[in-house]
């Protein structure tokens, strides 16, 4: 299951690398406030849940801090915070997305706000639709540093004809998903994957001076997988 | 000369194509967060533990250190079980690596003395 996972982003990913993105603006641009101010300490604001799914909130929550972390930044410890929002009365994270987060950054040490909004989280006919809203704030300035928006639905009816290795390779991580008990997890861990690989990387990350004047992909996304996706 | 176009282009494709080693590996972190989230059983914390302990111990990441917050929630969990020492001995270990975690670990630290 772990294995097949990992196979399966990584086909998305290596898809993504190698997909055309919005030729139009540079991320220099597009993240202008991120390079400006080059965070280092994220904090992970308990997911927004705009869905009738109760248990969105939390598992979405638990799916953030490995590709923030991954991507060079500190990310204040996720179970450890959840627990101190929880107590401080602090978990409904709406409340605070037009507000000043200067409260944050006292308690936390943040410089930055990961808020996300779930849009959609559900399943119908063999498909299964995420839809999630990243926005990024500075704690110190109330400013959006990043955002994106993306939807990533996912046909559940494994029909792999022929293909090759990709489509067999594909297929494996396809039923994997199928037949896991987490699979909306695991849809919106590909959210992830594709929202944050655009990220300007983060202090921990080895630092690509070309960075900057790459084009940024664009601010909202949407990726069909199926067995035909190949 | 052609063929040396090609060669190159080719070259640069995979290049962009390729995926990186990441800073961290995780080991089975994924499923046991997931599983300790769901269930919040005594199996599914000491799945999450042990999982811990071999990010801990087995990293085999770029940057040859433990990923943020791992020492942290690992502290926290070893909190929750009454082991106080062991946990604020973590809790420790992640101010060491990260500096920057002090602010947060040090208020999280003086809530166990009360």
């Amino acid at each position: 299951m772990k294995k097949s996972t990992i196979i399966f982003v990584l086909i998305t990913a290596f898809f993504y690398s190698c997909s055309t993105t919005n030729q139009s603006v540079l991320k220099s641009e597009a993240y202008k406030g991120m390079y400006a101010e080059k965070p280092l300490t994220v904090l992970l604001m308990p997911p927004i849940n705009k869905t009738t799914s109760v248990e969105a909130k939390e598992y979405f929550h638990s799916t953030l801090n490995v590709p923030i972390a991954n991507a060079g930044f500190y990310v204040i410890p996720t179970f450890l915070s959840m627990e101190i929002l929880k107590r401080e009365s602090a978990y409904d994270a709406e409340l605070f997305l037009n507000s000043p987060l200067t409260k944050f950054g006292e308690v936390f040490g943040a410089d930055v706000a990961l808020f996300t909004i779930i849009h959609q989280w559900d399943k119908t006919y063999g498909m299964v639709y995420v839809e999630v809203e990243y926005i990024i704030k500075s704690i110190k300035t109330n400013e959006i540093l990043y955002s994106r928006k993306g939807q990533i639905n996912y046909n559940t009816n494994v029909q792999v004809s022929g293909g090759g290795l990709a489509g067999a390779l594909i297929s494996v991580a396809a039923t994997a998903i199928n037949t896991a008990a987490t699979k909306y997890v695991d849809v919106a861990r590909i959210a992830n994957t594709y929202t944050f690989k655009d990220l300007p990387k983060g202090k921990y990350s080895p630092v690509n001076p070309k960075e900057s004047s790459e084009y940024a992909g664009p601010k909202e996304f949407k990726v069909n997988l199926n067995s035909q996706y190949r | 000369m052609k063929k040396t176009i090609l060669i190159t282009l080719s070259l640069v494709l995979l290049t962009a194509c390729s995926v990186q080693k990441p800073l961290y590996t995780w080991s089975n972190y994924t499923n046991s967060s997931y599983n300790y989230l769901k269930n919040s059983d005594e199996k599914s914390t000491e799945e999450l533990i042990k999982t811990y302990q071999e990010i801990i111990e087995k990293q085999k990441g770029s940057r040859g250190v433990v990923p943020p917050g791992i020492y942290a929630d690992y502290g926290f969990i070893l909190l929750q079980a009454n082991k106080t020492a062991e946990g604020k001995a973590m809790l420790m270990q992640e101010i060491a690596l990260y500096p920057e975690s002090r602010i947060f670990i040090e208020r999280i630290l003086k809530m166990t003395e009360k």
